[in-house]
């Protein structure tokens, strides 16, 4: 039996034993990687996966279940398991999708030349060419791991989706000795689409301009006491603004936390305190946008993985918090519907509510008018650890290259390791003025539920200025 | 096919197919049955189940080229399609400068005790009731709110390799976490339980539920903490993921890469005399027990940290020849990166000795203490000093006069080595700690840490 037929296989013998919606979705997956130590190539290998994952509700309660083989009897087997397990669960409050969805869709990244299509030999050279770029550093390792990802999503509602992803996942773990210690950066350069990205993103000079500011932070970046002793402003750049976005707005606007699902793991959410259209949480300057249909994103998808279109979600609009992140389970407890944020990290994951690309709407200032009446400061322009708890109000993000900002110059003293520890609120309500230079390209690995699920995501914004910061490291 | 039977002639196959075109090949072949219950308020939000057949090898080609692949194979065409493509794979390959060798030798193994619970098949019947009853008991408790999950699961693996080595595992193992709350988001507390055996383990999950309800119960009325110095007391849960780092970076892939603060600390005094740490892959009931390695060398134990002093790292084949020293047995393929595994020393079940003090004596103390019971979202500024920072979640109590009194909204930012070298005094209350925080199982005791630096939020 091949693949597709065993997925509506699924659909069938799950309604024939009686659940009221069945879900079944194939992923192939085929993923190389090559790993370098130094500039020297220490290994590669590659993983074709494929599997189908079945997600099926009897009387409102749900059960899951995964095979990677396409057999007609493993899928019985597993969705008879899904169903068991389903029927055993006797929910209190019985899940409810809501309306029916019947989408019928194709969609892919926009791909020129397929990641499928570069052999060995010039994926070496081009990692090679990346490694040169590090060169002089104490320590580097880099990951390369071109991966092609199809999905085919069926329903018992009648959807039939199909969707295809490329991402050329590469991390950097850097290391620069300076005269008094070491700083180290993890960056993530993840691309998606094909193999084009590499030159349109000038992968190649980003990644040396990341080698020299690591440098220079290790050889030259002072505590500078002066910024301790009073509240100061704050510029960040667009790394952080997406971070930012991501931690302390992303994740709390997230249905499924602020109704109590991720309790256990990832945690709760301080919006379920809030009035959503309602309450301020930000400064009028703060608009936060959630967009998976921006091409040639990581977090790019045009259906989401219960087959709903995905479309942009303004998360705070002007300050006041707007609108949740919902799939169909919550958009249905929240009563206006999912807004296509279902994603799920494998086909032996279930679908759960996820960001995609998360950004600050950008605003009307030049980075030099951001600076321009700044009296004493920090610019900070990328960060290296960073936190936030599980309601997701405070946070701390570490200053990698940062400096210092005084008298409205951006002067070329390095700040070492500025601290910015506050609550959301306190952070966002300080905004007063949004670049309007945007980047949306800052990638990571986003992760939540459990078992885990890691999932590809963007995040951004321009520089962000905020007024009358009390820097932390102090205690 | 998942039958055990099938399963070892398609390792048998892949090695005699490949014998004749490579230097050397380990394959192994497994299967993977798990199941997990997920809850929030109260309620079972879904119940899963994976199956998974594997089939993985490592192969070396030309002295030190080496490739991993692994699918879900079925046949021997399928088997043979692998081998032949990661052949031509290598043949663009440089040697890998990690590779030095594999176990060469066919050696006896010891097998670890209490890492199969015979009645596993059974286990699913009663787990949503287990569930259902520690929830119960976190209600009865005074919680509000329980959420939390069960995991539990089989795995049987088959493994050969062309130098000789071969042999046959089979484990089960269950995880179980807890968090009650009350409702307010910030009044929870947590309760854990891991092993091997979950139909022996019911009432310790149902206890686990309690003491998340009593725990979420003493967490009313927390007060936001103040930043500035203090002594620690850390639960299980978080000396596992806090100190458990130190142990861990006992790794020389780890120093190579740049990620251990441990390069240049060999036989140094790097923690109090009362600390001894162990990588034990023979512990009884250990989640990563197992009696030998992914190259066939046998388990043993390995001293990491003697009474404060640095005395080892984990080693496979490899790192042990560029190491001028012997194998540790703890060869294992990790999964660096989407579609690319290394062969490399891997942590089995990381043991702390043991300490003599009751929870009780641990936090009787005249200086200001706080006890953390739970931690989350560690991050490192740099892993070579150690510098990181942590967040206490679930009550955090502090002592202070005499009294405890619930805090919250703080944050533990400090260095690990320093803490390590810090801890002042051992709890008597060692567990098996693994949960989202803990990947690694860890058998740790509650710990006091003396002058750690705790910050808070600015504004």
């Amino acid at each position: 039996m091949d693949a597709e037929s065993v997925v509506h296989h699924c659909i069938e013998f799950g309604r024939s034993i009686g659940a009221t919606y069945v879900e079944a979705r194939l992923e192939r997956r085929v993923a190389r990687g090559l790993a370098f130590r130094n500039g020297e190539l220490i290994s590669g290998g590659r993983s074709p996966t494929e599997g189908i994952g079945v997600r099926l509700l009897v009387d409102g309660n749900a059960g899951f279940a995964s095979f990677d083989r396409m057999s007609r009897e493993l899928a019985e087997e597993a969705v008879r398991a899904a169903f068991k397990m389903a029927k055993n669960a006797h929910r209190r409050d019985p899940i409810d999708l809501g309306e029916p969805v019947s989408n019928r869709a194709s969609w892919s990244m926009d791909v020129k030349t397929s990641l499928s299509k570069i052999d060995l030999d010039t994926m070496i050279d081009t990692a090679k060419e990346l490694n040169a770029q590090l060169n002089g550093l104490a320590q580097y390792t880099v990951m390369i791991n071109p991966t092609i990802t199809d999905k085919y999503l069926v329903t018992s509602e009648g959807t039939e989706v199909r969707g295809h992803l490329e991402h050329l996942f590469i991390h950097l773990l850097l290391t620069a000795k300076g005269e008094h210690g070491s700083e180290q950066s993890f960056i993530d350069r993840t691309l998606a689409g094909g193999w084009e990205r590499i030159r349109e993103e000038r992968l190649m000079e980003r990644t040396k301009d990341d080698a020299i500011r690591l440098q220079r932070a290790a050889d030259d970046a002072t505590a500078v006491k002066d910024l301790l002793d009073r509240p100061v402003d704050v510029i960040v750049g667009p790394q952080i603004a997406g971070i930012i976005a991501h931690e302390n707005v992303g994740h709390p606007s997230e249905g499924d936390r602020i109704m109590g699902r991720e309790g256990a793991q990832a945690g709760e959410s301080f919006w379920r305190d809030i009035r959503i259209g309602e309450t301020r949480i930000g400064s009028e300057a703060v608009t936060v946008l959630e967009d998976p249909t921006v091409p040639n994103t990581s977090g790019f998808y045009l259906y989401d993985d219960e087959g709903v279109r995905a479309r942009r979600r303004v998360l705070i609009k002007n300050g006041v918090a707007n609108e949740p992140l919902l799939n169909r389970e919550f958009g249905t407890r929240f009563g206006m519907g999912s807004n296509g944020a279902a994603r799920a990290s494998g086909y032996d994951r279930e679908p759960i509510v996820r960001m995609a690309n998360t950004f600050f709407e950008p605003g009307d200032y030049s980075f030099e008018e951001l600076v321009e009446d700044i009296k004493l400061g920090v610019y900070m322009r990328t960060f290296q650890e960073w936190n936030i708890d599980d309601r997701r109000y405070q946070s701390k993000y570490t200053g990698s290259e940062a400096y210092l900002v005084k008298d409205g110059e951006l002067t070329e003293t390095l700040v070492r390791q500025p601290v910015l520890e506050t609550t959301s609120v306190g952070l966002l309500s300080a905004a007063d003025a949004v670049s309007r230079e945007f980047k949306l390209d800052f990638a990571g690995t986003c992760g939540k539920g459990d078992p885990m699920q890691g999932v590809p995501v963007f995040a951004g914004g321009g520089h962000i200025r905020f007024r009358g910061i009390r820097l932390g490291g102090v205690g | 096919m998942d039958n055990h039977d099938d399963i070892r002639s398609l390792v048998g196959f892949a090695v005699d197919y490949a014998r004749d075109k490579v230097d050397g090949i380990i394959v192994r072949g497994a299967v993977r049955r798990n199941s997990q219950i997920r809850f929030s308020s109260n309620s079972i939000d879904v119940a899963k189940r994976w199956e998974e057949l594997n089939i993985e090898m490592f192969i070396i080609t030309d002295g030190a080229k080496t490739a991993h692949v692994e699918l879900s194979a079925t046949t021997t065409d399928q088997v043979k399609e692998m081998v032949d493509d990661t052949i031509e794979f290598l043949r663009r390959m440089p040697e890998s400068m990690f590779f030095a060798g594999v176990e060469e030798r066919i050696l006896d193994h010891k097998t670890p005790k209490d890492v199969r619970d015979p009645k596993i098949e059974d286990f699913a019947e009663i787990a949503p009731e287990i569930v259902n009853a520690a929830v119960d008991a976190a209600l009865e408790e005074g919680a509000k709110r329980v959420a939390g999950a069960l995991k539990f699961g089989s795995e049987w693996y088959y493994q050969l390799s062309s130098y000789g080595p071969e042999g046959e595992t089979e484990s089960t193992a269950y995880d179980f976490n807890v968090r009650a709350f009350q409702e307010e988001l910030d009044y929870s507390g947590q309760g854990l339980s891991a092993g091997t055996v979950p139909s022996r383990a019911e009432s310790e999950m149902v206890k686990a539920g309690a003491k998340a309800g009593r725990l979420s119960k003493q967490a009313i009325g927390a007060v936001q903490g103040e930043p500035g110095v203090y002594d620690l007391v850390l639960s299980p849960t978080v000396a596992a993921n806090v100190l458990g780092f130190v142990p861990q970076s006992a790794n020389p892939f780890l120093v190579l890469i740049g990620m251990s603060p441990l390069a240049d600390r060999m036989g140094q005094q790097i923690g109090p005399e009362g600390v001894t740490v162990w990588d034990d892959p023979l512990f009884p009931g250990g989640l990563a027990s197992r009696g030998f390695d992914f190259e066939g060398t046998p388990s043993k134990r390995t001293t990491i940290v003697e009474n404060g002093v640095l005395r080892s790292f984990i080693h496979n084949t490899s790192t042990a020849r560029m190491y001028e020293t012997e194998s540790t047995g703890s060869s294992n393929l990790l999964s660096i990166g989407q579609g690319l595994k290394l062969l490399l020393p891997t942590p089995s079940n990381i043991v702390f000795s043991n300490g003599d003090h009751t929870l009780d004596e641990l936090l009787e103390s005249d200086r200001r203490t706080i006890y953390v019971t739970s931690n989350w979202y560690t991050r490192y500024q740099n892993y070579q000093t150690g510098d990181f920072s942590t967040i206490p979640r679930d009550v955090t109590l502090l002592i202070e006069r005499g009294e405890m009194r619930p805090i919250k909204n703080i944050r533990i930012s400090d260095n690990v080595m320093r803490m390590f070298a810090n801890i002042d005094a051992v709890g008597n209350d060692r567990v098996q700690v693994y949960w989202w925080e803990v990947e690694t199982p860890t058998f740790v005791p509650s710990m006091r840490v003396r002058d750690c630096r705790i910050t808070a939020a600015t504004q």
